[in-house]
């Protein structure tokens, strides 16, 4: 008796990791166009699959993974955020001229990421409270907080140097933060982008909060009889996607060093809501997963990387990004609406 | 019964809700007891799901109060009431189709736990299959998708997430309505599971038939009030009926009995043969020139399909022909070229165009008769407005105002009237004065008449048996996909109605 209940739990689980399940998964579709670009690239280039070649995509996707992460839970909450590109140049530049003005490493980065959350925080009261739709209240704050960008620099490049008044001692923490390597081989804005992705993975998809976000974006009506109260973490959706968008515009600050309110960050959101869409959540709200994010943000990284090493124009570069969204997002539209 | 199961647990007690211009419950009285199964029936307009949305917390009574065990109390929000175990599973369901069968069912324990808590998905597991197999549903996987459900087994989940939350009071509201007969069997299975365990089933329905098989007692309501609390032995579906027409019909006295007679050897305008679509089943009819036939029905009889089957707005199979010449489905600009238009029942989302003038409303259904080479003809369009502004006795300041700023029954003047300018030899109108004061609906009628004396052939389609006595002469009225009734002369009378509608 104990045996056949043992087996049957069991079979169970071994069905959860059979290759059918995999290949059903939400992610599927996303991943082996990944895994076909790949195999596509590693025999049309030298240099595609060289340990240093895949960590440079790797750093080179990372800042727009950050804030894929953050747009993943915005989305699935049933909303969207314009305003990340705005938020990624206010919060960097902002952190940037506080270490010129002298100001040790951690409260500069503080004062960047909570401006961050405090615009994601206005972003979501004003798509919740305020009743507007969060695709006007994000598109009124783009424009502002890039202006409040441009006031606060008066139009002028941020450089972070020890000549324009910067630490020494903060200023190699900085660097090292944006252009460093762990153990001398992974890039540090890779690290980010891992652990950021794996907290992003556990809240989502192992946490109450995750629970209710989700629950939040799929039926605003069934939560709310639950007694989830839908106002609530949709703001947090937002103030989330604030502190990463401030983090990722803080980390590109200490890669470059420099950055200008007019240029940095600019249209930065339709990447990161592509990269997102692509990876399977839906603009609907209720749907999307964080490996899902992590697969759609690789394939347009890979993407570029490939037609760079290809040495395809970047004028023709820019057209193939949008035949992969629109291809990658109509492919999986259409096999689920064939498995619904 | 014991005397426990007997105790009345939740009472409404003189309860009144107005809305603007309507009396929607006038001093309802009722009591539901433990571990009952308490129909409510009504017609439409009833004030069924008014008493609903009370005692659900969703609106609130104006006089009256409703008292739980005792003791009266306010439900502010859906939650109050819920908490003080009531739960209704309205038709249109509240679950999130992108989580799973255990999500949804144990989504309310985790709005009380902590934020940052893990989920416990197995223990959620092991509590979904608890409360699935407790309800016959230990088939259903708790890790599928809402989304992938049946309607029927949606309901089940939503009436087991009840059953979990201590529900002592669960209302259903035309459970049966998008189920199977076999499915319907499954629900009264789950009924009567819950009522040996003492809970008190409210149960909504048109459908006379299973009403009588599965309550214990039955209330009737009629425009607002409840008319009478029955125990259900031996009651006929004829008695219900008699107690849910007893209406006092007023002005209304049937078109039948006063409209000029027909020749029968018209030929008929619009004949249907054999038509079949989503929510109709192989029925057939005519409609002759200068007759206005109803058709009457439940809301899932199929006379809303009707409509827009016949339009061509949905797919279908059969023949329909209007003067001989037959139409094709999904093709309503072929309609209209072979003298069809249709009124749809949503005035504010297919009707009209809310945003756009009076005038261009007029003509918007015969744009290439007032255009030249693509141009818009503006003084004929204002010509042709001005003449079925004036023919409609329509109130509006000028052509160019918009339609959305038109009361109701305005607007609905206003879209007979550009059907009116396609020179229709048949009008189909669904819902014709659906939230239209009074005064505007004598108007629309006597407009309709009017048409119909001109020889057009008019098909109305409707929920208000006394708009359909009223005006129409003949009277179809459909049941599961069917013409269940065709009534003609004194035979149309309000009993008869319903005895087609909803007698089995």
């Amino acid at each position: 008796m104990a045996d056949a209940v043992s087996t049957g739990a069991r079979t169970r689980s071994m069905d959860r990791l059979s290759l059918g399940r995999l290949l059903r998964a939400r992610e599927a579709g996303v991943f082996i166009a990944l895994a076909v670009l790949c195999l596509f690239l590693t025999f049309a280039t030298d240099g595609f699959l060289t340990s240093t070649n895949l960590l440079n995509v790797g750093r080179q996707i990372s800042l727009l993974g950050v804030m894929a992460v953050g747009m993943t839970f915005v989305l699935i909450a049933g909303e969207v955020d314009l305003s990340v590109g705005s938020i990624y140049a206010f919060s960097g530049l902002s952190t940037g001229m506080l270490i010129i003005a002298g100001w040790a490493l951690l409260p500069a980065i503080a004062v960047g990421v909570l401006a961050g959350m405090i615009i994601g925080m206005i972003n979501g009261l004003l798509s919740t409270y305020g009743r507007l739709p969060s695709l006007i209240a994000t598109l009124g704050m783009l424009s502002i907080v890039r202006g409040a960008a441009l006031i606060l620099t008066n139009g002028q490049p941020v450089t972070v140097n020890l000549r324009n008044g910067a630490q020494p001692e903060v200023l190699s923490s900085f660097s090292y933060m944006g252009q460093g390597y762990l153990f001398g081989v992974v890039p540090m804005q890779l690290v980010f982008f891992v652990i950021i992705a794996a907290c992003a993975w556990v809240i989502l998809s192992c946490t109450n909060f995750g629970f209710r976000i989700f629950a939040v974006g799929g039926s605003a009506k069934a939560a709310r009889v639950s007694g989830i109260s839908v106002n609530t973490m949709k703001i947090w959706a937002f103030v989330l996607m604030g502190a990463l968008a401030a983090l990722a515009g803080i980390l590109s600050l200490a890669f470059l060093p420099s950055g200008q309110a007019g240029r940095t960050g600019l249209g930065l959101e339709l990447d990161v809501i592509a990269a997102t869409i692509v990876g399977g959540a839906s603009l609907s709200g209720g749907e999307g997963t964080i490996l899902g994010t992590i697969l759609g943000v690789l394939i347009i990284g890979v993407m570029r990387n490939g037609l760079v090493l290809m040495g395809v124009s970047p004028f023709v570069q820019e057209l193939m990004i949008g035949l992969v969204i629109i291809i990658a997002v109509g492919i999986d539209k259409w096999s689920r609406r064939r498995t619904a | 019964m014991s005397a426990a199961q007997n105790q009345t647990i939740v009472e409404v007690c003189g309860v009144t809700r107005r809305f603007p211009g309507v009396l929607a419950l006038d001093r309802i009285e009722v009591g539901f007891r433990a571990g009952e199964v308490h129909a409510v029936v009504g017609e439409n307009g009833a004030g069924k799901s008014t008493l609903m949305n009370i005692l659900a917390g969703d609106l609130q009574p104006d006089e009256g109060e409703i008292r739980v065990d005792g003791q009266a109390v306010r439900f502010a929000s859906p939650l109050l009431s819920r908490a003080a175990g009531i739960v209704v599973v309205y038709q249109e369901l509240a679950l999130c189709p992108s989580m799973s069968v255990a999500d949804n069912i144990m989504m309310s324990s985790m709005a009380t736990r902590s934020v940052a808590s893990l989920v416990p998905r197995e223990a959620m597991r092991v509590e979904t299959r608890q409360a699935l197999t407790r309800l016959g549903m230990s088939d259903l996987d708790p890790d599928t998708r809402v989304g992938r459900l049946s309607v029927a087994e949606m309901q089940l989940v939503e009436i087991a997430r009840a059953v979990r939350q201590k529900a002592r009071l669960l209302m259903l509201d035309e459970p049966n309505s998008a189920l199977s007969r076999r499915e319907s069997e499954r629900l009264f299975e789950v009924v009567r599971q819950l009522r040996a365990e003492g809970v008190t089933i409210i149960y909504v329905s048109h459908h006379l038939r299973e009403v009588l098989d599965i309550a214990d007692r039955i209330t009737v309501m009629r425009d607002g009030r409840t008319i009478e609390t029955i125990d259900n032995d031996d009651i006929s579906e004829t008695r219900l009926i008699r107690s849910m027409v007893g209406r006092d019909l007023g002005t209304v006295t049937p078109w039948a009995l006063e409209a000029p007679a027909l020749a029968e050897d018209v030929d008929p305008v619009l004949s249907v043969e054999n038509l079949s679509c989503a929510g109709i089943d192989n029925i057939s009819f005519v409609v002759r020139a200068g007759e206005i036939l109803g058709v009457g029905g439940l809301p899932d009889s199929g006379k809303d399909m009707l409509g827009e089957a016949l339009f061509g707005l949905c797919q279908r199979t059969g023949r329909i022909a209007v003067g001989g010449t037959e139409l094709q489905p999904l093709d309503p600009l072929g309609s209209i070229r072979n003298g069809m238009t249709y009124v749809p029942a949503d005035r504010r989302g297919a009707g009209g165009l809310l945003s756009m003038s009076v005038a261009e409303n007029v003509v918007a259904a015969s744009l290439p008769r007032f255009s030249l080479a693509g141009f818009l003809r503006r003084a004929g369009i204002r010509r042709e407005a001005r003449a079925q502004v004036a023919r409609l006795d329509a109130r509006i300041s000028h052509l160019g105002q918009r339609l959305g700023t038109l009361s109701g029954g305005n607007q609905q003047k206003i879209i007979l009237g550009r059907s009116l300018v396609t020179a229709p030899s048949i009008l189909v109108l669904h819902e014709p004065t659906r939230g239209i004061d009074v005064g505007a609906k004598a108007e629309i009628y006597a407009i309709l008449r009017g048409i119909a004396q001109e020889g057009v052939a008019v098909l109305m389609i409707s929920s208000e048996i006394p708009e359909l006595i009223g005006n129409a002469a003949r009277v179809l009225v459909m049941r599961n996909g069917r013409i269940s009734s065709e009534l003609t002369g004194a035979s149309v009378n309000e009993e008869a109605v319903l005895q087609g509608a909803m007698a089995s």
